[in-house]
């Protein structure tokens, strides 16, 4: 093999925003190591810059006529740069959030930006991975560096409690992947690589046999794990409640949109054979955490448990754009998650101001709260009733979307399902709002009372204030405006090349059953 | 040209909102509002004189086009159907405002949100596209939910939450039925003139126009589904009450006009019976709950379901005068209600009650509240259908036209016309006649400012009532096209049953 041919098939130039994070990511720890604490300072900007450019060069490479790299092993096709950007942005707003709370809570800041920028390269490698180790390795890289961030305020015994749960949980659900897919490997006839693996089951006959559909069930067990989808969503409130706010925001947002991302090339490609069965379990997976996440979120008493069920509630409405399976759907979960990514961490950012302000997060607390900090509480209350649907806001388009998209699928039960459980989750998000707008100043809980001025001029409040604006007005404004994101989701999905084997093929299928569908 | 009754109280409201708390003192936030909503009420009227009452589409029309991947268009347009509601929701906006107490709290929240509300109407009634309606219905949930759990009564949490969750299920019901009437016709975009719904099966249209009906009968409210209006109601004060009863009770049977007999001419006639039953025991059972009620506000939220009773009957019977009867009945209703929500506000700031057992003899000249009994007597009456007011015009048209097709129930709605007037004579007797007690009755002057509204109404009222014409000529033509495009597929629709 000659060396040109050799860098050819490596197309090492896909994976330069993730050289670009790694940079960036060992420049933080370097400086940190020879200035120390002093350069806290500044080295989250540098951290934010680099994740920007990386984001830039995803950009650049937006349509590339080559993207398999790797031998085979990545592919920097537009789906995979779509979630590389929502993980790389998810985790830049996070450092915005994060550089005051890590301050106060007496820990060193470069070495937690270390450890995020470790979970970003791992969610945005796979988020492109197209082979087995390379998915599993990228996978624990973004385990691995959640689990500590999760436990990095080591003071707290919530937090450690966290770690611990999330550890023991989470390395048992990557064992049970890593069973699923070296069954996989086996089944194949030794293939590693993804479109080589469904050739080769299909070469085998393996076709729908037991252990396609075994290592069919322990894959989406890893892949439930990562979206916190019920019944493997037990660790999410808990971490939730116990992990430091800003890891919460990147878990939420950046490892939930790579487990999608992770879920969406596995499934298609690998499985398309029992594509009616992994649907099948999705469904199950969709209902149980629509109904589970919206019903339990009602009952709760603290912030951060509230939005734990919330995410889960979430997930089971993306996943009716997975169940899906057309182009539309698709898109619409990418649409989703984008808007997701707004909504969520400027909730997330609001609940950070205010624990930063007063300590706690228990939503009493927040009662009578617009007269004391009204960005505060307008910030938060766009980005609950964005979660909650509400129009104008960008989260009504991301459901109208996938509702559409679930529709025209012909998932009535499911769609119906999620407008039924949107109700329920009104009557949570707004139950916050109530705190904070309809009640009086003499309802005015102890905290809010004693509520500090408001003051963005001390150390690290001004990026909170830049990541709350620009969140917010990205909340208010992408569903209005909201063309050149769909255009976006639209084109990552129809110029993925491995989407539109699935989709022309799930498109026939429905083409089939519309006449059953007339006679009822 | 439309878009201005749109974006200009939008638009204020949220400069209003966040302009700074130097630049706009709360009593100045009241009156730029006020003049606001008159330029609004303006350009409305102005769109009223140039509007061609001989033309049965649509008129003014606007179109942008939005998201194409989701068939949502910025698309607008008026006709007969919605030009009076137009009209009612700018002038109630405007009243609404007017009869705010001038002390309100919170008024940099306050003003903006009506604003915001009365933009958001305007936008539904001029959608003409299924997905643009629908966000414009969801607009209102929470600007509401808002003004009554804020500046409510005592019970107005509970009260607001309960007008929340029916409205999102509503709005849910609603959804559903659109997404369904766009896919199963197969079309790709939500404009309605785009949407062939003859292509659907006849059982599976049933299913959605019962989809919509149960919808839009949440928000009229039909009897089963009412349950949130009396509280909604009562514990709203008196300008947020008016706007929920003139103008968002409106938007129920404008969209199940619009929607349900406009869009489902076949399967219209078949559910159409059930309709008109159901409008007849609406009709009674809120004036027989009326007549229990002891307090004045809760029998005027009452009355309301009453009157809605009568625009299900009118469209059910769809025939030419029937329609232009719940048009009429629509815009009578907004009247009404408004100046008896009005005034009931002005006697409850004034007397301190709104219970039939305190208050007693408010029609003694020197010391009780004469002119506002006068008025309440003259809104009562024009409530329960007097000649020579606005109500009976309506009621009668109605009524008139639903005989021919539905006789029983049209009686039915006849005899709760007949209850209306005996709980309002209950009301008037109680409040207005009778002796002052001597220690309580040492109530305040009753301003110029807060009469206005109630004359700007009761003018109104009595206008219409004698020259009706003002009141049918703009829904004539567009109600007599929607009648033709639904009887010549009555008759095969009957040919058609026998072999099903």
């Amino acid at each position: 093999m000659d060396f040109s041919n050799l860098t050819s098939q490596l197309n090492a130039g896909t994976i330069l925003p993730e050289g670009i994070v790694i940079v960036t990511l060992l420049g933080v720890l370097i400086v940190d190591l020879i200035l120390g604490r002093s350069s806290s300072r500044w080295i989250g900007y540098v951290a934010i810059a680099g994740l920007v450019a990386a984001v830039g060069a995803l950009y650049l490479q937006w349509d590339a006529t080559n993207p398999i790299s790797f031998t085979g092993s990545f592919i920097g096709d537009d789906l995979s740069i779509v979630f590389r950007g929502i993980i790389a942005l998810s985790a830049a707003v996070t450092i915005l959030m994060s550089i005051r709370y890590i301050e106060q809570s007496g820990t060193a800041l470069a070495e937690f930006i270390a450890i995020l920028l470790t979970a970003t390269v791992g969610g945005m490698f796979l988020s492109g991975a197209s082979e087995l180790v390379m998915i599993f390795i990228s996978l624990e890289t973004l385990s691995i560096s959640s689990y500590l961030l999760t436990g990095y305020t080591k003071r707290d015994p919530r937090s450690n409690e966290a770690a611990l749960k999330y550890l023991l949980i989470g390395a048992s659900s990557t064992a049970i992947f890593l069973y699923g897919v070296s069954l996989l490997y086996g089944l194949s006839g030794g293939q590693t690589e993804l479109g080589a693996i469904s050739n080769g089951i299909a070469a085998a006959n393996g076709g729908q046999s037991l252990g396609l559909v075994i290592a069919l069930i322990f894959v989406i067990a890893g892949i439930g794990f990562k979206i916190s989808a019920a019944p493997f969503h037990q660790w999410t409130p808990d971490v939730y409640e116990g992990a430091p706010t800003p890891v919460i925001a990147f878990l939420s947002v950046g490892s939930k949109a790579a487990g999608f991302a992770l879920a969406i090339r596995l499934l298609t490609t690998v499985f398309p054979l029992v594509a009616e069965e992994w649907r099948f379990i999705f469904t199950a997976l969709a209902v149980l955490s629509m109904v589970l996440g919206n019903i339990v979120a009602l009952a709760q008493t603290s912030m951060k448990r509230m939005l734990a069920y919330s995410s889960i509630a979430q997930a089971g409405f993306v996943m009716i754009g997975m169940i899906a399976g057309t182009e539309a759907g698709y898109a619409s979960m990418v649409f989703y998650l984008m808007v997701y990514l707004f909504m969520n961490l400027c909730g997330f950012t609001c609940v950070i101001l205010f624990s930063l302000r007063t300590g706690t997060d228990q939503i009493a607390e927040y009662s009578g709260l617009y007269q004391k900090d009204p960005l505060l509480t307008l910030g938060l209350s766009i980005s609950l009733l964005s979660l909650g649907g509400i129009p104008p806001l960008a989260g009504f388009f991301g459901k109208i979307y996938l509702f559409w998209a679930g529709w025209q699928a012909g998932l009535y039960w499911l769609v119906l399902l999620g407008l039924v459980t949107s109700v329920v989750s009104i009557y949570y998000y707004i139950r916050v709002v109530k705190m904070m707008v309809v009640k009086e100043p003499q309802e005015m809980s102890e905290v809010v009372k004693n509520y500090p001025a408001v003051q963005w001029n001390l150390p690290g409040f001004r990026p909170l204030q830049v990541g709350l604006i620009v969140t917010l007005i990205a909340t208010s404004i992408a569903g209005i405006l909201s063309n050149p994101l769909f255009t976006l989701a639209n084109n990552s999905i129809s110029n993925t090349a491995m989407l539109q084997a699935t989709a022309v093929e799930k498109n026939q299928v429905s083409i089939i059953s519309t006449p059953e569908l007339e006679e009822l | 040209m439309l878009s201005f009754l749109i974006w200009i109280p939008i638009i204020s409201a949220v400069i209003i909102g966040f302009l700074p708390h130097k630049l706009l003192s709360p009593s100045r936030i009241r009156l730029v509002s006020l003049t606001i909503a008159a330029i609004v009420l303006g350009w409305n009227l102005l769109i009223l004189v140039k509007f061609d009452p001989s033309n049965s589409g649509m008129q003014f029309q606007e179109y942008l086009p939005w998201n194409e991947t989701l068939g949502l268009s910025y698309q607008l347009g008026v006709d007969g159907l919605s030009i009076l509601m137009l009209v009612l929701n700018s002038l109630l906006t405007w009243i609404a405002i007017y009869s705010s107490n001038k002390e309100t709290e919170r008024p940099r929240l306050f003003y903006p949100l009506i604003l915001f509300v009365s933009g958001g109407v305007a936008g539904a009634f001029l959608a003409e596209n299924l997905l643009l309606f629908f966000l414009f219905y969801e607009l209102e949930l929470i600007p509401f939910y808002l003004l009554i759990s804020i500046w409510g009564g005592e019970k107005r949490t509970y009260a607001g939450i309960k007008f929340l969750i029916y409205t999102a299920v509503s709005g849910a019901l609603i959804l559903a039925s659109f997404l369904g009437m766009v896919f199963l016709s197969g079309g790709t975009s939500f404009a309605w003139d785009s949407l062939s719904i003859q292509n659907i099966a006849p059982a599976l249209q049933l299913l959605l126009l019962g989809g919509i009906i149960l919808g839009f009968g949440i928000k009229i409210p039909l009897v089963p589904f009412h349950t949130w209006l009396p509280d909604a109601y009562v514990e709203a004060s008196a300008p947020i009450a008016i706007l929920l009863g003139g103008v968002l009770a409106k938007l129920g049977t404008y969209g199940l006009l619009r929607f349900g007999m406009g869009m489902f001419p076949q399967a219209w006639n078949v559910v159409a019976p059930t309709l008109a039953l159901w409008g007849a025991i609406s009709a009674i059972y809120g004036a027989v709950i009326a007549i229990a009620q002891k307090d004045i506000k809760r029998m005027v939220a009452y009355s309301s379901i009453g009157h809605m009773g009568y625009i299900l009957l009118a469209s059910a019977s769809s025939t030419a005068l029937a329609l232009v009867g719940a048009v009429a009945q629509m815009f009578s209703h907004g009247l009404i209600l408004a100046i008896l929500f009005h005034l009931v506000g002005v006697v409850e700031v004034k007397v301190g009650t709104r219970e039939l057992e305190k208050l007693n003899g408010l029609m003694s000249p020197i010391r009780g509240l004469p002119f506002i009994s006068a008025l309440l007597v003259l809104s009562g009456m024009a409530s329960a259908g007097i000649p020579g007011l606005t109500g009976f015009i309506a009621e009668f048209i109605v009524f008139q036209g639903s005989f021919s097709v539905f006789p029983i129930p049209t009686l039915l709605c006849i005899v709760s016309s007949g209850l209306t007037a005996v709980y309002f004579v209950i009301l008037l007797n109680r409040t207005c006649f009778g002796k002052l007690d001597n220690n309580l009755a040492y109530y305040p002057k009753v301003l110029w400012s807060e009469k206005v509204p109630a004359l700007v109404l009761a003018a109104l009222i009595i206008f219409l009532g004698v020259q009706p014409t003002w009141l049918v000529r703009w829904s004539e033509t567009t109600t007599t096209a929607m009648v033709a495009a639904i009887t010549p597929i009555e008759k095969t629709i009957v040919a058609q049953i026998p072999h099903n």
